[in-house]
């Protein structure tokens, strides 16, 4: 098939896909080192029985059979991934868009500002949840002493079985501050001319927003859509650090489901089957994604 | 071509490289390396890691030691991915999951054949609980490590309640947490249990969550003394004398208890151990030690454990191993690691010898060193912190957060037993029990 | 007239400076509450890093520390060798970046500006690298590593950024399209082949996202705290994430010393992005060509 397609083509399209070949040619080499051999192996493993400890044992599908037929924690952490997922990748698309355009406004002192705003996105780890664990604590924390001010009973938060799930969006919106750098480069590749035309025509801020940069920005936006997508379905640190999965499997995340299985109850053959589901969930959001951004994203081209 | 002469010249250099290392190796002076993984904390830190390598090298001048000091936070990660690897594990290490217990060597023969060291000269039931796995000894006990209540002296007095004594039972402990309780001070009296099973349930009669050989639920999690204990919870909760969760997870880690906030004084009791009792000392806190709360008929439960050193079984050097973890893991390392840092030893003799052996809180916490352990069944059954407690966690929240009523405690652990029974059929099979 | 037309301009010029004034206040103003939030916990940390561990968790808490105990700081980087972990986790980052900016580039120069069979396939296949959780590597990657004797070295921490980060190719890839083809055309015509337009016009076009990549490739690095543990064994060789991880104890964590190490550790990334972020604004929105 890719034979009679490339004898169909013409001597410049065939160079220019020679040319393609090789500038992606690094890449390829790293998928086959860095990803093919880790991918085959994890697919390997999980049509196996694996404790980690002695050698795999095949067992055909079964992983997968229980998977789908009779396992109540894998309903749950897709319940609470996809909940977490339609929760906060919205949200973080647009404060972050908002926090870029602020960022871009031609005033001066504006680089400290844009430095403050990145530092969420800079710390790491057990330093942000730990402030966080504080921030949002039900008793001492910030947040409830000032809504005890205002004479409102604040919630339980990461304790409590409806708020830990919006706790978690909260703290990763937080970080928005990362996001808002990439949008902030590509409000970069807006041509300043278009907005002097626009000017001149008389269009409004609201109108030149509308007319110039959102359709200018597509491409930045469904980068953020798709990397965004990504990260919510890969949602774990919080879940790991601080609410552990609980309360009442209300954050208990659908990797967090998988390193519990792989790591804790040395079931790495199931926990396999697991990655490769969600590969394959996050794989089709994605495709559907793609296949629609021909209508939506606009290209120099 | 060119390349000819290359190559040959090539073979040539190889072939008397290889003589060399050949008669390096007849000569048998090179000394051995072994490989140990280690963790830094405040019992073991860097200093004294270092020292103790230092003291075994010169003891026996034919071994080198490799250490790797790593932090606690990733260890059981890579502790996973070299033994699910099959290569790269160290010689010596600490082997804590059971599931990793088939990949260690079996000392047992070597132990008794050592004239230096003996199992007798271990804290008895460390010994056998953590140490010995299947009739067969799989390492020795690190330090030792056991749950206890601190009771802060200057709250109670503070609040005119009088101390607790050896002899208190779980509802008294209730009574004195509400007493001390002050939420203008945001002051709570005691702290919650951080997982079931654990002493005061056996203390209060609920054995094992599951029957002897692993078969069923039903009978064990929703039994007569397990649904005692859960109440005894839901009365705790109910109180309103004890932080939520919230306030006492400040990281998560399994084992970290609130003892930042016992030190900050604003926990009159807390359910604590000999690594938290250290720090508290260390912070000037003025406090005592008593055991966990017991019913009066029954035995008296320590919720206990030991860092398990092991030998890896594919070891290429199982003598000089042995030679270092009878080294470490015995009287000489323990020793080190006591003065350098703040470690108790799990050997008696050199417990004996602790610096603050004079103090109060260190005689108390002797005297709960020898209660029976929970750990005869939890420390080697490999089904209940993967499987097993997950299935059933729902009913820890539940009564946790206050969701459910006291007479529903039954029905909410006998709702456990599908998925208890569920865990427990899936995990056994696989990992044993 | 003209003094009357001239006034009225003045007029309107000192309206139009007034309402710009205006705007900078109120901008101003939210920007500071937004930022004040954003700070908060910077604030906490530095005020925890000087506190005495027993008033960490007191009631109420005490916002600035009565006295300040600056000695936590000699503490934290005398026990630890915290400023040669700096050290090496600058000579990983360095190494990573070199390898980002010398590959992420040439790959999405390929994704963006080329046809071939499989082209978004191939795309996809690339993104899907990034769904796969990170755990699940671990173990062929181990035994890969190991295989090649690169246990205990820094190649398992640098070698992949030569071979392309995808978050990075698709972030460039879609930069790329934003440019104009008609430069492209404009460089050809002056006797460019693809590479010479690669690095004639793309990549002097696109230092916002060259920007990005650097400061990210920093930051991931920097954090990077899982792949370190798990592929390097030398004490001195660690990178300062590990590092920061020592004050976690197995019974506490070393709460003051823990924050004043993590302050200062992430002062160089801090550094290095306020000085980057001067290039993150430019591109094709400076130069006023025709699209």
């Amino acid at each position: 098939m890719i034979l009679t397609r490339w004898r169909n083509m013409t001597t410049q399209e065939r160079r220019d896909a020679k040319t393609g070949y090789l500038a992606l040619s690094p890449w390829m080499v790293g998928f086959a080192v860095f990803f093919a051999f880790p991918i085959l192996a994890t697919f390997y493993f999980s049509l196996t029985q694996w404790t980690l400890v002695d050698p795999p044992v095949w067992v055909g599908l079964a992983n997968y059979a229980r998977m789908f037929t009779r396992d109540p924690l894998f309903l749950s952490s897709l319940k609470a991934t996809t909940l977490f997922v339609v929760l906060s990748l919205p949200l973080k698309l647009v404060l972050g868009l908002m926090l870029a355009l602020l960022l871009n406004l031609k005033i001066p002192g504006m680089n400290v500002f844009r430095t403050v705003f990145f530092i969420p996105a800079v710390i790491s780890g057990v330093a942000v949840s730990l402030m966080w664990i504080w921030f949002l604590n039900p008793d001492t924390g910030v947040v409830n002493t000032l809504l005890h001010y205002v004479g409102v009973q604040g919630p339980y938060w990461f304790w409590d079985k409806d708020w830990a799930l919006p706790s978690v969006a909260i703290m990763s919106i937080w970080k928005v501050g990362g996001a808002a750098i990439i949008y902030l480069a590509g409000l970069q590749n807006i041509p300043a001319h278009l907005y002097e035309a626009a000017e001149i025509d008389g269009a409004g801020k609201w109108r030149r927003f509308w007319r110039i940069t959102l359709p200018l920005l597509t491409p930045t936006l469904f980068f953020q859509l798709i990397i965004e997508l990504i990260d919510a379905f890969k949602i774990f640190t919080e879940a790991f650090v601080i609410t552990k999965g609980g309360p009442l499997k209300a954050t208990y995340f659908f990797l967090y489901y998988f390193y519990e299985e792989a790591f804790r109850n040395f079931n790495m053959g199931y926990a396999s089957a697991l990655a490769l589901f969600l590969l394959v969930v996050i794989m089709g959001c994605t495709v559907l994604v793609y296949r629609t951004s021909g209508r939506w994203v606009y290209y120099e081209n | 071509m060119k390349h000819l002469i290359g190559r040959r010249a090539l073979v040539l250099v190889s072939l008397l490289l290889l003589l060399l290392g050949s008669v390096g190796g007849a000569g048998a002076q090179d000394p051995v390396t072994i490989t140990w993984w280690t963790l830094a904390s405040a019992e073991s830190p860097e200093p004294a890691i270092r020292a103790v390598v230092e003291a075994f090298e010169a003891e026996h001048p034919n071994i080198k030691v490799d250490v790797t000091i790593m932090a606690e936070s990733a260890y059981g990660d890579l502790m996973n991915t070299t033994i699910g690897a099959g290569e790269g594990a160290p010689d010596i290490a600490y082997f804590w999951e059971t599931p990793w217990l088939p990949h260690t060597l079996d000392i047992t023969d070597r132990l008794e054949a050592d004239p230096d060291l003996s199992r007798d000269d271990y804290f008895e039931e460390y010994f056998n609980n953590w140490a010995v796995y299947n009739g067969r000894v799989v390492g020795l006990p690190f330090t030792v490590g056991a749950n206890f209540v601190m009771y802060n002296k200057d709250v109670f007095d503070e609040a005119g309640v009088d101390y607790p004594t050896a002899d208190w039972t779980p509802w008294e402990y209730i009574e004195i947490a509400t007493a001390l309780t002050d939420p203008d001070k945001r002051r709570w009296g005691g702290d919650r249990p951080r997982g079931p099973f654990r002493a005061i349930w056996r203390n209060i009669g609920a054995t094992k969550p599951y029957s002897d050989d692993s078969a069923t639920v039903e009978g064990y999690i929703n039994g007569p003394d397990a649904v005692a204990a859960y109440t005894w919870l839901w009365d705790l909760v109910d109180s309103g004398a004890t932080p939520t969760p919230a306030d006492i997870e400040v990281l998560g880690t399994e084992g970290t208890g609130p003892v930042d906030l016992f030190i900050a004084g604003r926990l009159g009791m807390a359910t604590l151990n000999n690594g938290h009792m250290i720090t508290a000392a260390n912070a000037g806190v003025n406090f005592g030690v008593v055991p966990e709360p017991h019913v009066p008929d029954n035995e008296r439960f320590v919720h206990a454990w030991a860092l398990r050193a092991s030998i890896w079984a594919g070891t290429e050097h199982p003598d000089e191993a042995y030679e270092f973890l009878s080294f470490w893991a015995g009287p000489e390392g323990q020793r080190i690691n006591m003065e350098i840092g703040a470690l108790m030893p799990s050997l008696p003799a050199v417990l004996e010898d602790y610096p603050d052996a004079e103090a109060d809180y260190f005689q108390g916490f002797m005297g709960v060193l020898n209660a029976t352990q929970t750990a005869e069944w939890r420390a080697t059954h490999p089904c209940w912190r993967g499987a097993v407690i997950r299935a059933v966690s729902d009913a820890w929240d539940l009564i946790m957060l206050g969701e459910i009523e006291r007479d529903e405690v039954q029905a909410t652990l006998d709702a456990m037993v599908e998925p208890g029974q569920a865990a427990l059929d899936e995990c056994v099979p696989r990992l044993g029990g | 007239m003209r003094t009357d037309a001239a006034a009225q301009l003045k007029r309107s010029n000192n309206w139009r400076r007034a309402k710009k004034l205006i705007g900078y206040a109120i901008v101003y103003a939210f920007m500071v509450c937004l930022a004040c939030v954003f700070m908060l916990p910077i604030f906490w940390m530095a005020s925890t890093s000087l506190k005495l561990p027993q008033d960490i968790f007191a009631w109420p808490p005490e916002w600035l520390p009565s006295t300040p105990q600056w000695d936590n700081y000699a503490e934290a980087f005398s026990k630890y060798p915290l400023a040669r972990y700096m050290l090496n986790s600058a000579i990983l980052v360095v190494a990573n970046i070199i390898g980002a900016l010398f590959s992420v580039p040439i790959i999405a120069y390929g994704f963006a500006r080329f046809d071939f069979p499989f082209k978004n396939a191939l795309f996809l296949l690339m993104l899907s690298t990034m769904m796969v959780p990170g755990h699940i590597k671990l173990i062929p990657l181990f035994w890969l590593y190991s295989r090649l004797d690169m246990i205990d070295t820094y190649w398992p921490l640098i070698l992949p950024a030569y071979f392309g980060n995808p978050f990075f190719i698709f972030l460039m890839t879609q930069f790329i399209r934003t440019i104009p083809r008609e430069l492209d055309d404009a460089a050809r015509i002056d006797g460019a082949g693809a590479w010479g337009i690669l690095y004639r016009v793309i990549i002097p076009l696109s230092r916002p996202a060259l920007t990005v990549i650097v400061v990210f490739t920093f930051l991931w690095v920097w954090n990077d705290f899982l792949e370190p543990i798990i592929f390097l064994r030398d004490w001195d060789s660690y990178p300062i994430s590990v590092g920061l991880a020592f004050f976690q104890g197995r019974y506490s964590v070393e709460w003051h010393l823990f924050m004043g190490a993590t302050l200062v550790s992430i002062i160089p990334i801090l550094v290095v992005y306020f000085f980057a972020q001067r290039h993150l604004i430019g591109g094709l929105a400076s130069i006023g060509i025709k699209g």
